[in-house]
């Protein structure tokens, strides 16, 4: 084999994209009738998008060598996250010598060496870092996350930033998530699709176990661990934060938790069980990882949208892998009353009698709302704001008001939390 | 929860501090799912891979992360500029001449230091030759042939279906944005399903240490806290066999007496909140719903291909008989006798009670449970199986989902009219896939070009039987194929295939969760999977 000729500024060599030229050098017959054959959308690929990936996790490993791969050649990626033994199992990007790194840094280097000419620009850090003016720069924002908050985030400031005059102010969000054997994959159009506050009640309920049981009567092995989490590390290590990632906290959970279960006749408290109850650990292994970053989520997606090549999904995809292969495909509707892209307020029916804290519980623990520590403000008052301390000791005394003083029939109530980048307008009703 | 805690006890190598060893930290995610002994299958696996296209690699690549035991790459092709472009386990341009079994295999085992690898330069034909040759190929674990000529996989196929102990085949065949793959196996057994549906609690037929003690109680003098903690499992038991005594003998059956039944139970109550008497009423439909052996179970009881001890059977069961089959017998005879039921499931759900209480009715669960194993354990004696402990264990508390599929060798469908008449197909869709990718492995072997739309369809014609029709999808599945590029290896088509083909792969490796039954297909331009039943 003769030496192969590398183009200086691009790094590519003859041949190297004959593959995927192949879907792109002609238009077949399910293509989008906006789809240029051609130079044109290989320029666009290859010259002229930029893309966003956020995560640099199982999924943002996978999602990142796609990109790569496919021809993209401008690459950001943000993590927040260093590199724990755990992800060895599936973050193929990273090796044992890499424990302790930044994971955004550490994916983009490899992607570098491996496929020459493509240029990742990482940011160890937050997403609420960045600014509009920072995100308006992206052709395309792909998540691989696994927290809601995070998504929750990206998803309104997406929707926010959408100014119907410029249409290059619309960043299409595409988002994958895996479990396990399962996993699932939408494309989000801000202000055009269902954005992700509007599937909030998709999401399945945390188990919470009820501190009285925790307390008094333990029957499980998790009752034992969240009263050594919960109750007895506050008691005992008094301010000191609990970090669930240093093995001393966990041996020390996993202690008080054994003495517990003991004490109590209770078997199965393990190192692993106290580890997967305190961290909220989701299992992951890297073959879902890669159906989900290789056909929805993620980089099929961000091919088909980038070239319009093809229709892209409508606009929600799951997957199940444990009995066989189960996939589903759906078109998730757009919520009127969604605080971020529905503008409708949301209608609230609740008793008269109905504290300002009773009110806080009741939206803390519904499934479509979510909100930790919301703040409530009425067009004319404030009704109870969680911070700053000098508000949050003069509107305390409404928490045991109730809410039908505060506010009439049919009024408006605004809820905030510095967990979210929106606010959410309710009005209420009295039964 | 019950199956965290079953994997727990056996994945947690404990060290002085309680902190796991090195190796179960960095697999905790997986082990999470498929316990230690999922992760000893896998060790012990040894996979090979014809050829190191994108999609193999992609798919090795899932298999090395989780810890596969060892992998060989045979493959005797050199790096092609177009291999350099789109595979990840090649160092671009770097890579172009170079042996490329080799080149895959470095960076594939760079991923994990506790994998077993080799590159093989030979080619597939030649090791077909030889009886050496054929010997050495039957002595993996499982193979995977990604887009492998059609006359080398036929020939393949064959000689891995002539012997059932022979390694399991995935054939993998892929065209631009289309894909599809297949287990070619002749029978897989499954105990640890991981069924979501849960075991009986046989409130309905209480075994006698559980009634006696839920008779005992007196709920009238009981002190008010306890009485808000009483078990539902009690509660119900007791009310159950009050009621029979009023009614011949008999559980609730109408609905006006299921009726009168769930406001007995909230009458004994003593103060309107004690939540233990609402779960009562809720789960009141256990009284009533006869446990019984679950119909998928009672079939396989009767599967005619299943080793049995039973005086017609069709195939004998004997000591050589696979331990699954001893253990199956061994659940049909336990289920002969009184009270027709499968083994007592020893794990409970969480249920509102006290401590004590809760502790006391799982110990009765526990005592029950290891005595019915015990009497497994004497039946499978009988008929002269040999069954480890932990095995024992593991059936019994899966008795209500284990599971025996059985397959077919790959190529049958297309050689058989009455297979394709009758594959499963409601949206024509998976056979419109699947023809149009054995047209096109035909239409390369037998060099036919140019390839156009209508020589695809022509030879998909001759595949299907006389007077079949092509399905309602095929124009936009053949286009799309022609057009697509029969020979795209995809980045995301390759990353796709090799997410699913490895689910596949370790499932039938740890015979742990359920591998698909039939050809699963995918369309990637509509973001779809769907299967071929064949």
């Amino acid at each position: 084999m003769s030496q192969t000729t590398v183009d200086a500024t691009s790094g590519d060599w003859e041949g190297r994209y004959d593959h995927i030229d192949q879907v792109l050098n002609t238009a077949g017959p399910r293509t989008d009738p906006g789809f240029l054959a051609g130079d044109g959308v290989k320029d666009f690929l290859r010259n002229q998008a930029k893309i966003l990936v956020i995560g640099a996790g199982g999924l943002g490993c996978e999602i990142l060598a796609n990109l790569a791969l496919t021809g993209f050649k401008d690459i950001h990626v943000i993590d927040m996250d260093t590199i724990d033994i755990s992800n060895l199992n599936r973050q193929f990007l990273f090796r044992p010598k890499d424990v302790g790194k930044p994971k955004a840094t550490c994916a983009a280097e490899f992607i570098m060496n491996r496929v020459p000419g493509v240029k990742v620009t990482p940011y160890f850090g937050k997403i609420q870092d960045k600014d509009e003016e920072y995100y308006m720069q992206f052709n395309l924002v792909i998540c691989g996350l696994d927290s809601v908050e995070a998504r929750r985030w990206m998803s309104a400031t997406l929707v926010n930033m959408v100014d119907p005059e410029n249409p290059e102010s619309l960043k299409p969000l595409i988002d994958g998530g895996t479990e396990g054997f399962k996993g699932q994959a939408r494309v989000i159009l801000p202000s055009i699709t269902s954005c992700y506050e509007c599937s909030l009640d998709m999401l399945n309920k945390p188990t919470a176990f009820p501190i009285c049981t925790i307390a008094n009567t333990p029957r499980l092995p998790e009752h034992c661990i969240e009263w050594a989490s919960v109750l007895e590390w506050p008691k005992v290590q008094g301010d000191k934060k609990l970090d669930t990632d240093d093995p001393e906290h966990i041996g020390w959970l996993y202690q008080v938790a054994s003495a517990r279960a003991k004490e109590f006749k209770i078997e199965g408290v393990t190192w692993s069980l106290t580890q997967g109850v305190v961290k909220n650990i989701i299992p992951a292994i890297a073959s879902t990882n890669a159906i989900i970053a290789g056909m929805s989520a993620c980089c099929n997606e961000a091919f088909k949208i980038a070239t319009s090549s093809a229709a892209y999904l409508n606009n929600y995809f799951m997957l199940i892998g444990t009995e066989g292969v189960y996939s589903y495909t759906f078109e998730h509707e757009k919520r009127d009353d969604c605080p971020v892209c529905g503008g409708e307020s949301l209608d609230l029916t609740i008793s008269k009698d109905l504290t300002v804290e009773q009110i806080i519980e009741l939206l803390v623990e519904r499934q479509d709302i979510q909100i930790k520590k919301p703040s409530l403000a009425t067009p004319t008052s404030q009704i109870y704001l969680q911070a700053p301390p000098q508000l949050e000791q003069a509107t305390r005394p409404n928490l045991s008001k109730k809410v039908s003083e505060l506010v009439a029939e049919d009024g408006e109530v605004t809820v905030t939390s510095t967990s979210l980048p929106f606010s959410l307008s309710l009005r209420i009703h009295y039964n | 929860m019950t199956d965290v805690q079953d994997i727990e006890a056996v994945t947690t190598q404990v060290k002085i501090d309680g902190q796991p060893d090195q190796k179960t930290r960095k697999y905790d995610r997986q082990l999470r799912l498929w316990a230690a002994s999922g992760q000893s299958a896998l060790e012990n696996a040894r996979i090979l891979a014809i050829s190191a296209t994108a999609t193999s690699t992609s798919i090795l690549k899932n298999l090395v992360l989780p810890g596969i035991g060892h992998f060989t790459i045979l493959d005797p092709q050199q790096v092609t500029p177009q291999d350099a472009g789109n595979n990840f386990f090649l160092e671009g341009q770097n890579s172009i001449g170079k042996s490329r079994a080799k080149e895959a295999t470095r960076l594939l085992a760079e991923l994990n230091e506790d994998v077993n690898s080799a590159a093989d330069e030979r080619s597939l034909e030649e090791i077909l030759e030889s009886e050496t040759g054929r010997e050495w190929i039957k002595e993996f674990t499982l193979i995977i042939a990604h887009n492998l000529e059609k006359g080398l996989l036929d020939r393949l196929a064959k000689l891995l279906w002539e012997d059932a102990k022979s390694p399991t085949l995935v054939v993998v065949r892929s065209a631009g944005f289309l894909a599809e793959f297949y287990i070619q196996f002749h029978e897989h057994t499954i105990i640890d399903s991981h069924s979501d549906s849960t075991p009986s609690l046989r409130i309905d037929k209480p075994f006698p240490a559980l009634l006696d003690y839920a008779l005992s109680l007196d709920f009238d003098k009981m002190d008010p806290t306890d009485h808000g903690h009483v078990p539902y499992v009690y509660i119900l038991v007791r009310a159950l066999e009050e009621w029979k005594k009023t009614h011949d003998g008999k559980p609730p059956q109408a609905y006006s007496d299921k009726k009168a039944f769930k406001a007995s139970i909230l009458s004994k109550k003593f103060k309107q909140d004690e939540e233990n008497f609402d779960e009562a009423e809720a789960q009141a439909y256990r009284t009533w719903s006869v446990t019984g052996v679950p119909s998928e179970i009672q079939a396989l009881f009767k599967d005619p291909l299943s080793p049995s001890s039973a005086a017609n059977a069709a195939t004998p069961l004997t000591p050589d008989s696979p331990p699954f089959f001893h253990l199956l017998d061994a659940l049909r005879r336990f289920t002969e006798k009184e009270p027709f039921v499968l083994p007592l499931t020893s794990t409970l759900p969480d249920m509102k009670a006290n401590t004590e209480s809760y502790i006391h009715l799982q110990k009765l669960y526990k005592k029950r449970s290891e005595e019915e194993r015990d009497v497994i354990r004497e039946l499978v004696k009988e008929t002269g199986g040999e069954v480890d402990d932990a095995t024992l264990d593991l059936f019994v508390r899966n008795a209500h989902a284990v599971k025996v599929m059985r397959g077919k060798r790959w190529g049958v469908l297309d050689e058989s009219e009455e297979a394709l008449g009758n594959a499963v197909d409601p949206s024509g869709k998976p056979l419109s896939i699947h023809l149009a990718l054995s047209a096109l492995s035909e239409i390369t072997a037998k060099q036919i070009s140019p390839l156009t739309v209508e020589a695809v369809t022509k030879e998909a014609q001759t595949i299907l039987p006389k007077g079949k029709e092509l399905p309602e999808d095929w124009d936009n599945i053949v286009g799309e194929m022609h057009v697509f590029s029969p020979t795209a290896d995809l980045p995301n088509t390759a990353a796709f295939l090799g997410g699913m083909v490895a689910q596949e792969v370790i499932k039938m490796i740890t015979r742990q969760y359920i591998p698909i039954d039939g050809y699963c297909t995918a369309d990637l331009i509509e973001t779809w999977t769907g299967i071929l039943l064949a």
